[in-house]
């Protein structure tokens, strides 16, 4: 079992989870325990990332297995389950005719919070989503941006304990994706909510999240935290410096490191040691200063590959 | 803006029940129903015609009272329309509780029958508002990511289209018989009419649910509001001549129609049939245009198909469950 904090109970428990689509098998027997926190959920395009939350979610019917979310069994109890569950869909959805702040408090409402309490809050999460007066025009004339956090204050505004994100970044321009990804981080780390945030971003999830799973044809491959994951692929680096690069590349090469130029003018090296000791020793002895030091760069996303080839192979 | 600068706060309150939930979801369709302008212009007129028909039992009470100024303005007329007014008078004043009821069911059947074509022209401009623009919109994933379910979504619509129908329909016809016994002369009007008050209830309540079901059902047909409304429009349209068409083609086909299954189930409700042939018996005045009525208007003084209507009407009602449940899903 994963766990940020091994006393909370798991928000996720299934149990050979099999979602059929026909004679195809979105997911096959998936089985998880997951503890609260940020949980990335990663996978390419049709893995079942998608299947996986509107099984947990009650908006697909499970063919079979069982799944138990926030303690409840799912297919039992779906309104109370829901009543503490956020979702934000990966397509665009809305309720039509509504200005943003109504269509807010009608969601808070469909929640079973009382009108004055659900109107009170929709505001906060407008404000908290950095929604300005653009609150009071109507949704079907929003930009993507705005529809994107108008589905995160829907998805939120009934303080939920955990949250569904389905690629809430989709459509977004880089300082968009930025400020979502920035206010989904502050759900776990400040608020206590738990975020499920499937992507296949994988630079989104590496961003934000404690905990990944991955997942590909409705198998689950991998699911760890992110630190296991990274100390798994701890033998390479990339370092920045402002001189001295030739140098420092013969002295990695002299000890049989592999490295190489990156385009963007680091160095990435491959120096199959547990720390960054070493590596910052010969710096040291060739008094050049690092810029910065970027260890197992790309763990999530070589584990990720190996995942899939894994997959590929055993298929 | 700087991005969250404000601070989540947790929320501990009471969630309120499902009904309320339901409730709420009921309210929104209704508002969305009459955002649109045709939509209160149709409601204004249905209550016109309510003060209209308070105005026809005002008429009728008045008839009993001495030198009333209604008697003395229909003295004014022919001798003929004084005398069958005359013959009407006697009966109210022998007969109340006879003659109380057939005059009052006659309005009121006349009343619902009218209403209904308002009522299918507010259900025209209510539809997209029902399920269709929620498809259209993918609004059926929000509601059914909150804390509701397929069915509660349903009972919220079904409501919506309810209570629609009960202010362009049951609403006036409750008032205009309220109203109208309220400005008779005596207070017995209450009590003579009461059964014509249970036929008003129990026609409309079945002839809206029946309609709301079945709005609802075809509101889930398409995401675009033009099929809808088509489709709607096009199956009202249809069904008047069809009745026609059937006598000369094959007999079934008039079952299709809605207005015709709605109208047998009135009949079968009022019983007309009867009122025609007591007003016969007793009011002369009324026996030769009665005879021929009953040359113009057969189906009027007829029994009515009720048991193929109904049988007709829970087919379509079956077909409308059918297409929702297939529609009105998340994915």
């Amino acid at each position: 079992m994963v766990s940020s904090d091994s006393n909370l109970p798991p928000v996720i428990q299934t149990q050979n989870l099999t979602k059929m689509f026909g004679a195809h098998k979105a997911l096959d027997g998936v089985n998880l325990t997951v503890a609260r926190g940020a949980i990335g959920l990663l996978g390419p395009n049709g893995a079942g990332k998608s299947t996986l939350m509107k099984c947990l979610l009650q908006l697909l019917p499970i063919s079979s297995g069982s799944a138990r979310l926030l303690g409840r069994e799912v297919g039992q109890e779906g309104r109370e389950i829901r009543k503490r569950v956020g979702y934000t869909p990966e397509q665009d959805c809305h309720i039509p005719g509504m200005v943003g702040c109504e269509y807010v408090t009608y969601c808070a409402q469909l929640c079973g919070l009382p009108f004055q309490a659900a109107r009170q809050r929709a505001h906060e999460m407008l404000d908290f989503v950095g929604m300005g007066q653009e609150r009071y025009r109507k949704i079907d004339t929003y930009s993507t941006g705005m529809k994107q956090r108008m589905k995160l204050a829907q998805a939120i505004v009934h303080d939920p304990e955990i949250v569904f994100l389905d690629e809430p970044t989709n459509g977004l321009d880089p300082k968009g994706q930025v400020q979502i990804l920035e206010l989904v981080q502050s759900l776990w780390k400040v608020h206590g909510i738990s975020v499920v945030l499937s992507s296949h971003l994988l630079h989104d999830v590496d961003r934000i999240c404690e905990q990944i799973i991955i997942i590909a044809r409705g198998k689950v491959l991998v699911h760890d935290t992110l630190a296991n994951l990274k100390a798994r692929r701890r033998g390479a680096a990339e370092v920045t410096v402002a001189s001295g690069q030739a140098e420092l590349m013969s002295a990695f090469q002299r000890r049989q490191w592999g490295c190489e130029l990156l385009p963007n003018g680091r160095i990435r090296v491959e120096h199959q040691e547990q720390s960054l000791n070493p590596l910052l020793a010969i710096m040291r002895e060739l008094h050049l200063a690092p810029l910065d030091v970027i260890p197992s760069p790309n763990a999530l996303e070589e584990s990720f590959v190996q995942a899939l080839e894994i997959s590929h192979a055993d298929s | 803006m700087p991005i969250h600068n404000s601070t989540y706060q947790h929320w501990d309150g009471t969630h309120l029940g499902i009904w309320r939930r339901r409730w709420v979801i009921a309210m929104n369709g209704l508002r969305g129903a009459f955002q649109g302008k045709w939509m209160r212009h149709i409601a204004v007129l249905c209550w016109g015609a309510s003060l209209i028909q308070i105005a026809f039992m005002f008429f009728l009470g008045q008839l009993l009272v001495k030198d009333s100024i209604v008697v003395r303005w229909v003295g004014t007329f022919n001798s003929a329309l004084q005398g069958g007014v005359s013959a009407l008078t006697g009966w109210l004043e022998t007969h109340p509780e006879l003659s109380v009821a057939t005059a009052q069911n006659f309005l009121f059947y006349y009343f619902c029958k009218h209403l209904t074509v308002f009522s299918f022209l507010a259900l025209a401009l209510a539809i997209p508002h029902l399920i269709t623009r929620d498809l259209g919109s993918n609004a059926i994933i929000i509601y059914s990511a909150k804390a509701i379910n397929r069915m509660d979504y349903l009972i919220g619509k079904f409501l919506a289209v309810f209570l629609l129908l009960c202010i362009t329909w049951l609403g006036p016809a409750v008032t205009a018989w309220l109203l109208g016994n309220l400005l008779s002369p005596h207070w017995s009007f209450f009590w003579h009419s009461r059964a014509v008050l249970g036929h008003v209830l129990l026609f409309l309540v079945l002839a809206i649910t029946v309609l709301s079901v079945v709005a609802l059902g075809i509101s889930a047909i398409a995401a675009r509001d033009r099929t809808t409304v088509a489709v709607w429009t096009l199956w009202w349209v249809i069904g008047v001549p069809l009745v026609g068409i059937s006598t000369m083609t094959r007999p079934w086909l008039k079952y299709l129609s809605l207005n015709f299954n709605l109208n047998q189930l009135a009949l079968g409700i009022f019983r007309i049939d009867l009122d025609y042939t007591r007003a016969q018996e007793n009011i002369g005045f009324l026996r030769e245009s009665l005879r021929d009525m009953r040359r113009r208007a057969p189906e009027l003084l007829t029994a009515p198909e009720v048991t193929g209507s109904v049988i007709a009407l829970v087919l379509i009602l079956i077909v409308a469950v059918v297409v929702i449940q297939k529609k009105v899903r998340p994915e």
